[in-house]
């Protein structure tokens, strides 16, 4: 047996402690494995019963009690508890409940960052039948799948996309860039029309604006991750670094504005003319710039523009998933399941704006007749899923702190990429 | 049936009287022994072991996979650039602002100590408030202060002067850091110097005056001497607040831009964050060996000698 005597010196160093500490958070993954795998019997067709407990990240969940309000009256003997949690906190709190082996039955997920989570310890495998996995938007069914077990199920979607402003744009007389090459060309002309930059560009160098350049890697055809290994250094990458550099050394974005929360005001008021963002920002514009139908008459919306290998974004949103311990594991289902049906998405889009993951729900008029929204689905259908492994959110991370030592000219992008694959090689991919 | 009578010990013996004594003591003990334990001792312990092993975050699923690696982690966080630097981004912490602080509370000090007695209760508590004052609070005003369009750039404007990017030059963004965590620190070292200052005797300055001896030499020959042990106490306060700085530059900067404010304590912070459990918790490590060992000397240097 490998590393026993190692094991045995943990102990010893450690002490109770430790031992204590991990004790508690080692909820047999023998028991979990079987679980996962009887549950991935099909789900009939009979009202749930029982109690199940839903834990969310408030935002798009917060809506949850009143859209899942026809399926508590289709099923009266199932008590549904839904506990919502700070977005910030969320994972920690799911984490460490877990690790305890005191999670709930159902809770949600974040494709873009839920690789940790796809074990069979964890969630268990959706069962045969229970969803049309061809029904969604690709890359986020695929953001659930290791090892072809597929352990979520999307919920709502979203990628980024450009948001400009279209009376600047008008007033230049350019139309939306459709490759990188014409991107500071446009973020100028929209400087020309008025604003003092054209790109408003979140510096928060962390693991956002991280995805946003593996999301560059992939348009100037990088893979991040290659037969498990990291392959960050390679040209691609060099090449979607010094692209997010040019924004800032041309002088259409700003490296000390806008923050995140002040990306929409500056957005308003004319200091920035573009956004790469998602689109949630269309239905908070108005509220923005205090005036109904300001939107209509200032905003236009394009999909990212072309790097040598196209347009690629990537796909983020919510997934649920049913715990491996779950007490209630049929009822779970039934409930995830009620989740993805394209009337539910549609009923949570009408109120909470949050995008349908399920392809057909798109054709229901409430979305279909939203010009604005029109760049996100054609995006939504080009997009790909970060690297499924649970070290994905340190390396993102990692990129955004080099991303910033390139677009302020204190790193070349080749020195960057080389630190970033050299800090990416050292964490591996979290597989022991 | 006989009985046979075995000597005790005496009645009210001393023995007996101590032993019920410690009993005592230890019932009073036992509540800080218990939060000592709970958030201390224990928690350190299990750090200590962390700091030995490979533990991320994901491993608390497995724990079985967590192996021994000795003292990879501490060779490891040497070899890290990030981890030197902050280290220097400490030592520049402490090295400015413990003086700075020092000699700002202790100004105001000799200040509230003689010449405004009538308003010193007043001045004690307008200069005493950044240290009760939620810290969150005051670094967001601090941040909206002097971000690129902030109240203190519009200062500038209006005086005719373009102020620059604070937060977001990496050579601007640690003095307004070490600023802040002055600003916030000045106050506990004015009243632990005015504490100080009020238990020189009068009549030593007295005697002073008498002999012809003018305030300034009073200060460098009765003031200064006298307060050694308060500026050791100080001294040490400040060295050890400023080597685990944290909230500061957390909430400033969050340790950027380009990494230029990060502290150790932030780097640990980031360490665990990212589920580097092991590397976070022997960054911690070499954190409390500066702070012991900078205490240790700043100990032996300053100690009054008899």
């Amino acid at each position: 047996m490998p590393n026993l005597s190692r094991r045995g010196a943990l102990k010893v160093t450690a002490g109770l402690a430790v031992l204590g500490t991990l004790g508690l958070t080692g909820c047999g993954r023998e028991d979990a494995t079987t679980a996962a795998k009887a549950s991935a019997r099909p789900v009939d067709a009979s009202p749930a019963a029982g109690t199940v407990d839903v834990w969310a990240a408030q935002g798009d969940a917060d809506v949850l009690e009143k859209v899942i309000k026809p399926f508590k009256a289709a099923n009266p003997d199932l008590t549904v508890k839904v506990t919502l949690i700070p977005n910030a906190d969320y994972y920690t709190k799911l984490q460490s409940a877990i690790a305890a082996g005191k999670g709930p039955d159902v809770a949600q997920f974040f494709p873009e960052s839920q690789a940790q989570f796809l074990d069979p310890s964890i969630l268990r495998a959706v069962p045969d039948g229970l969803v049309d996995p061809d029904g969604f938007f690709e890359s986020l069914w695929a953001a659930g799948v290791v090892d072809d077990v597929a352990y979520t199920v999307p919920w709502y979607a979203y990628t980024y996309a450009l948001v400009y402003r279209s009376d600047l744009a008008k007033k230049a007389g350019v139309e939306a860039p459709a490759t990188w090459d014409e991107m500071v060309p446009f973020f100028k002309a929209l400087q020309g029309a008025g604003a003092k930059h054209g790109l408003g560009a979140d510096n928060g160098w962390d693991i956002f604006n991280g995805q946003d350049v593996a999301m560059y890697a992939w348009q100037a055809g990088g893979s991040l991750l290659t037969g498990g290994k990291w392959t960050l250094d390679t040209p691609a990458m060099v090449d979607a670094l010094k692209y997010n550099a040019s924004f800032f050394t041309s002088g259409a974005a700003d490296t000390a504005t806008p923050t995140f929360l002040d990306a929409q005001p500056y957005f308003v008021s004319g200091k920035t003319a573009t956004m790469i963002t998602g689109p949630w920002v269309v239905g908070q514009l108005d509220t923005a710039a205090k005036k109904d139908g300001w939107t209509e008459a200032h905003v236009a919306t394009a999909p990212l523009p072309a790097g040598s290998a196209g347009g690629v974004s990537f796909s983020a949103g919510g997934t649920w998933g049913v715990l491996a311990g779950a007490g209630n594991a049929d009822a779970s289902w039934k409930l995830v399941r009620y989740m993805a049906q394209p009337s539910t998405q549609v009923a949570q889009f009408k109120a909470y704006s949050s995008l349908p993951a399920v392809i057909p729900a798109w054709d229901d008029p409430t979305i279909k007749n939203q010009p604005l929204l029109a760049a996100f689905l054609t995006q939504l259908k080009k997009t790909k899923a970060f690297p499924q492994v649970s070290t994905w959110q340190q390396v993102a991370t990692r990129i955004g702190k080099e991303m910033e030592a390139v677009a302020k000219g204190t790193a070349t992008a080749e020195k960057a990429a080389a630190n970033i694959q050299s800090y990416a090689d050292s964490l591996g991919t979290g597989t022991k | 049936m006989t009985t046979t009578l075995v000597p005790g010990p005496p009645r009210g013996a001393p023995r007996s009287r101590g032993a019920r004594r410690t009993a005592v003591a230890w019932l009073f003990l036992a509540p800080f022994a218990v939060v000592f334990l709970l958030y201390t001792a224990i928690p350190t312990v299990a750090a200590l072991g962390f700091s030995l092993t490979d533990l991320r975050g994901t491993d608390l699923r497995h724990p079985l996979a967590v192996d021994f690696t000795g003292l990879t982690n501490f060779v490891r966080l040497f070899q890290d650039t990030t981890f030197l630097r902050d280290i220097l981004n400490t030592a520049l912490f402490v090295a400015v602002g413990v003086p700075l602080t020092m000699a700002i509370g202790f100004v105001l000090a000799l200040v509230l100590n003689s010449g405004i007695r009538r308003l010193r209760g007043t001045f004690r508590t307008v200069f005493f408030a950044p240290v009760v004052t939620n810290v969150v609070a005051v670094a967001l005003i601090w941040q909206y202060a002097f971000q690129a369009d902030g109240t203190v750039n519009q200062a500038l404007g209006a005086v005719g002067l373009a102020g620059p990017n604070w937060l977001d030059d990496p050579n601007l963004a640690m003095p307004v850091v070490i600023l802040l965590g002055v600003w916030r620190n000045f106050g506990t070292a004015m009243v632990l110097f005015l504490a100080g200052l009020q238990a020189v005797p009068e009549d030593v300055y007295e005697a002073a005056s008498l002999d012809g001896a003018g305030r300034w030499r009073q200060l460098r020959h009765i003031t200064v001497p006298l307060l050694l042990p308060t500026t050791l106490m100080v001294s040490v306060l400040l060295t050890v607040f400023y080597l685990q700085v944290f909230d500061e530059p957390y909430l400033l900067t969050n340790g950027g831009p380009l990494g230029s404010t990060e502290s150790v304590a932030l780097y640990t912070y980031h360490q665990f964050g990212a589920g580097e459990f092991g590397m976070s918790s022997a960054a911690s490590f070499v954190m409390l060996l500066m702070v012991a060992l900078v205490s240790l000397v700043q100990f032996r240097m300053l100690r009054p000698r008899s």
